[in-house]
């Protein structure tokens, strides 16, 4: 095959040479020029070896139902395994390389080993083939033979964003059809976005031969833009609709293209209230031997080439056709001044003006006559054509161009759930019905003729809203006419016939599937792999559903089609993920005091908040510095930003009542200036959050939940005041990051916060523990709550969110002679897990009820309802032998974090366990300790239990889990 | 992608603008105490999970904040009804 560059037409650019390598070797193409055009002028032939049998392919056509054209392609902004080359721009420095066959695509070792095998690797191969010992034994080999490319783990340059929109009516294809649908809504006032996934509207238009209200089809093209942006329409050219979902939702792929390449994608994400389906069609290829070979195009895509890109695929050109558009192409492989071309039309009766017209150019027309075969391996040579008689004639051309129909594109509607069925009239399949506000025009809807489609397009328009704009006027010269069927050649080997040249599907193997009884669509899909490669099927489907049909003796409509699913063409992950990386992938919430933590060297770790787990301040390694914050709370005093802490505030006559219900404690005889500690459940009994509650006064209570459910306890308490409680009045407020907050823990808690000159009074009998004051700190408002999570004396100050840095930054100068040392989160875990007070979360888990964490007592005396008590009566929960939160110390050697408990009388395992350890570490004061949920373990205290953990099995016994000053002498101080 | 129009604003909101809250017209029984462990399982545990018209619970999370309840087409997601939270669905 040899195609070549026409000396002129096409709508490229001659006066902007662009240089590329295809496989390391110099070429040349133009501006306006895709890849795939590109390298057909340049004279390639193979490409790409196939799939599962390795046979050279060459390109095949000029968009993306290419199922050959998948390259490796480089460009100025990044490198992608795999795309296909029809949408691919060219731009200058642009590098291509095949994806398959090695080390060549023109010298393949792997293919003539697989010429070997291939009698064997019908359909069902692999099932029935590598499956001993098993697929992995296989896989490897297999995977290095086929795919397409690999990413090779860089990540590429270029920008990607999301954007959210709506419109009244979108249309889905700039073709004749979209442009009609557009035109006749000039004027009306409505709100259009125009989609076309080529860089220029016009669709067909771009390199048919066609007049529109008496111009050429492209000027009145480019005038409907015009007026469609002028009326102040959206026009998204180089962009794909790849989904269409529920309400009329859209997810679109838009590509920004500069001189380097691929720039930019922007994903859309569009909801329209009507839709305008003018999504076009693909030419069809025949069934017949050796049909795959490089030289082999569809006949819409020979136009395309020759009109839009001034290329010509060969230099002589056989068509095999069964309508009229086979003729089409060979006019204008004519009129561009490639050698005469030979037409070979499958019918008894082509249209008398379409051959009138042939013959006056001289081109040579077999009619009733068929390709029984080609000579030529890495290129055609020539077809052999086979009459109604039986007589074969070998003719000579080096490409052949196919048209079986075509092929409407309705994939987006079948998104939806359309049915697609078999309209006898175009041969194709189409969707009767469309989704509420859809409207089909043009070839999408199995239209072939101009005029049609133009009428189509106009009619959509005037369905949405009737305006005084009048329907396009077609003037064509010759139509495509009717499609009389031609499922399969009746000369030749069916073994070497592809219907899926993407997934090397024989018409052999869609018949063997038939004897093999996978007779549906669906079945034949996945057994042969029919359709299912990244090109979904867009040349292949309708053939191989045909064949089935022959095959199994019915009617093309009773075998059905398989179902479209997102995307409509392959899309970059990168596309969809690439701004979820590094800092796109979540905000990062910082606390006001953060950069005094980054100076201290706060080792931060992300808990919702970037948060401080530990300060080389404090040592050189995680371990010293913790140990030191730890002995800093023991001895001195620590200063922890707990600005996170959920503060929410709950205001109103009805606030104490409201709030009661939520804690399992009695929160009814809360004074004010008080606060109670207390754990909150669903409904369903299961703890869900702890904290403390502040009676600020009788009409005014502040909640503490825990950070990570800052918001949702503030949305919950929300909800049930809505939905629950309508006639309460009461306000709620979430509040926590309006406040910052830092904690003051240790025996010098109180000096310190002395210094920072509180308004109130702060000694151990007017601030006693437990208690809440408001007032000022250093002048300016505060919270103050004095309780303890370490179980020192420890003061939580909150102050407005714009005062936090300077609170933090006094708290550490004026206790800088007190010892005061910043404390991360790693100690302050520590230290209350040396009080045994329990961590949301990690003490707790979604079966945890307040009755297994020893809270049995507090609940029992509690009258009132609340939400989770009638639960905590059900069987399950008042049950014996729930897992209930004790104490662990180590026998024999440190008890590690998530091991498991050995059920009693067990020494190995495998074994029932009765529990798992959930939370360990080293104390300063306490050793090697840890809390555990365990079986019944209120009431094995003093026992040993077994724990397996990363392999070993260890001994630990069953204590309180207060390991640090039980009398709380510390807490009061 | 679901879209509703929210009864307390007004506004349409997108599916990423709302929280979903399960079946609505779920009665929490008055009296707990009173009720029956079979009751309280009930109304804890069980619920329709209807091929076609749901009642649900939404929430304007991403606007108003307000709860509400839709009647859905669960087969074909087409929004039968949207009322207040004080009044019934009748769909």
């Amino acid at each position: 095959m040899s195609g070549y560059r026409l000396k002129s037409g096409g709508r490229i650019d001659r006066s902007k040479p662009l240089n590329f390598t295809f496989d390391g070797r110099a070429m040349q193409g133009f501006a306006g020029d895709t890849l795939s055009s590109a390298i057909l002028a340049n004279g390639v032939g193979t490409i790409g070896r196939s799939f599962k049998y390795h046979r050279p392919r060459g390109i095949y056509a000029a968009g993306i139902e290419d199922p050959n054209a998948m390259l490796e392609v480089v460009d100025g902004h990044g490198r992608e395994p795999g795309l296909r080359a029809g949408q691919v721009h060219l731009v200058e420095g642009l590098q291509a390389r095949s994806v398959t066959g090695w080390p060549s695509p023109q010298f393949d070792l792997v293919s003539a080993a697989t010429r070997l095998m291939s009698p064997f690797m019908t359909a069902g191969f692999y099932y029935k083939t590598l499956k001993w010992p098993n697929w992995s034994w296989y896989e490897e080999a297999v995977r290095k033979a086929a795919g397409f490319g690999a990413p090779d783990g860089t990540v590429d340059g270029r920008q990607r964003e999301y954007r959210h929109a709506s419109c009244d009516v979108l249309v889905i294809g700039a073709g004749p059809a979209g442009l009609a649908a557009v035109s006749s809504l000039k004027g009306s006032g409505r709100d259009v976005v125009l989609v076309d996934h080529a860089s220029s509207a016009g669709g067909a238009l771009r390199w048919e031969a066609a007049q529109i209200d008496g111009s050429e089809g492209m000027i009145w093209a480019d005038k409907v833009v015009a007026d469609c942006q002028a009326d102040g329409g959206q026009v998204l050219l180089n962009t794909f609709v790849t989904g269409a979902y529920e309400g009329n939702y859209f997810t679109l792929i838009e590509s920004l293209v500069d001189h380097r390449g691929l720039k930019a994608e922007r994903i859309w994400k569009l909801r329209a209230r009507e839709i305008i389906m003018a999504t076009g069609a693909v030419d069809r290829p025949l069934v017949y031997q050796n049909n795959d070979r490089p030289g082999t195009f569809l006949s819409t895509s020979v136009r395309q080439f020759i009109s839009e890109y001034g290329v010509a695929p060969g230099k002589r050109l056989a068509i095999f056709t069964n309508n009229d558009s086979g003729y089409l192409t060979a006019l204008q492989a004519a009129a561009a001044g490639m050698a005469t071309p030979v037409v070979i039309d499958t019918r008894s009766a082509p249209s008398a003006a379409h051959v009138e017209a042939a013959r006056e150019k001289g081109i040579e027309v077999f009619v009733q006559s068929q390709v029984a075969d080609v000579v030529g391996g890495r290129g055609l040579r020539a077809v052999r054509v086979v009459d109604q008689a039986g007589k074969i004639r070998t003719v000579s051309c080096d490409a052949i161009a196919l048209t079986g129909g075509a092929t409407p594109m309705i994939h987006l509607a079948a998104h939806r759930g359309a049915k697609p069925i078999y309209d006898e009239a175009s041969a194709s399949f189409v969707c009767a019905t469309l989704p509420k506000g859809w409207h089909g025009a043009g070839a999408a809807t199995g239209s072939r003729e101009l005029a049609d489609v133009l009428a189509q397009g106009h009619a959509a328009g005037q369905a949405i809203v009737a305006t005084v704009n009048s329907a396009p006027v077609a003037n064509v010269a010759l139509g495509m006419g009717d499609v009389v069927p031609m499922w399969q050649a009746k000369t030749g080997s069916a073994k070497k016939m592809f219907v899926d040249l993407q997934n090397d599907v024989k018409a052999s193997d869609v018949q063997l599937a038939a004897q093999e009884n996978y007779i549906s669509a669906e079945h034949l899909k996945r057994y042969s792999t029919l359709g299912m490669g990244t090109d979904q099927g867009r040349t292949s489907n309708i053939n191989g559903l045909a064949i089935m049909a022959a095959a199994t003796g019915r009617e093309v409509a009773k075998v059905g089609t398989t179902t479209f699913r997102p995307p409509y063409t392959a899309t970059r992950m990168g596309a969809i993920a690439h701004h979820r990386q590094n800092d796109g992938f979540a905000p990062r919430r910082r606390m006001p005091a953060h950069s005094d933590h980054a100076s201290n060297g706060a080792q931060f770790e992300d808990f919702g908040w970037q948060r401080p787990d530990w300060y080389t301040k404090n040592g050189s390694d995680r371990e010293a510095a913790v140990g030191i914050e730890m002995t800093a709370v023991r001895t001195g005093v620590g200063v922890f930003d707990a600005s996170p802490l959920g503060k929410v505030e709950v205001v109103g006559p009805d606030a104490r009542v409201f709030i009661n219900k939520f804690y399992v404690s009695n929160l009814a005889t809360l004074k004010p200036g008080r606060i109670r500690y207390s754990v909150m459940c669903h409904d369903d009994g299961i703890i869900f959050d702890d904290g403390v509650v502040a009676c600020v006064d009788d009409n005014f209570f502040l909640a503490g939940p825990t950070s990570g459910n800052a918001e949702t306890v503030g949305a919950w308490f929300e909800r049930w005041r809505q939905t629950e409680w309508p006639d309460m009045a009461v306000a709620i407020a979430p509040v926590t990051s309006n406040w910052a907050a830092i904690a003051l823990a240790g025996p010098k808690a109180r000096d310190l916060l002395a210094r920072l000159s509180p308004d109130f009074d702060i000694s151990g009998e007017g601030f006693a523990h437990m208690h809440f004051r408001e007032g000022t700190i250093g002048g300016v408002p505060a919270r103050a709550a004095r309780v303890s999570f370490t179980g020192e004396l420890q003061y939580e100050i909150a102050v407005p969110a714009r005062y936090g840095q300077a609170l933090m930054q006094a708290a550490l100068s004026e206790g800088a002679d007190l010892g005061a040392v910043p404390v991360g989160m790693e100690a302050w875990l520590r230290l209350r897990l040396e009080k045994g007070y329990l961590h949301l979360g990690a003490d707790t888990n979604g079966r945890t009820t307040p009755l297994d964490i020893g809270m049995g007592g507090v609940v029992m005396k509690k009258a009132a309802d609340f939400i989770g008590k009638r639960a905590l009566s059900l069987p399950y929960n008042a049950s014996e032998g729930r897992e209930e939160l004790v104490g662990l110390k180590p026998v024999d050697a440190p008890i590690k974090i998530g091991g498991r408990i050995l059920a009693d009388g067990y020494a190995q395992i495998p074994c029932p366990s009765i529990g798992n350890v959930t939370s360990a570490c080293d104390s300063p004061l306490a050793g090697n300790i840890a809390m555990a949920l365990i079986e019944g373990g209120s009431k094995r205290m003093g026992e040993k239990v077994k724990i397996y953990a990363e392999g070993k099995i260890t001994e630990a016994e069953v204590c309180s889990p207060v390991f640090v000053d039980p009398q709380n002498e510390r807490l009061h101080a | 992608m679901i879209v509703l129009n929210c009864p307390y604003c007004g506004q349409d909101r997108h599916e990423e603008e709302l929280t979903y809250g399960g079946e609505a017209e779920i009665i929490r029984p008055l009296e707990p105490e009173e009720a029956s462990d079979e009751l309280w399982t009930e109304y804890l545990y069980f619920r329709t999970n209807p091929k076609g018209t749901h009642h649900e619970q939404w929430c304007c999370s991403g606007g108003c904040g307000q709860w509400f309840k839709v009647a859905r087409d669960t087969v074909s997601h087409d929004i039968l009804e949207v009322v207040t939270f004080d009044k019934r669905l009748s769909a």
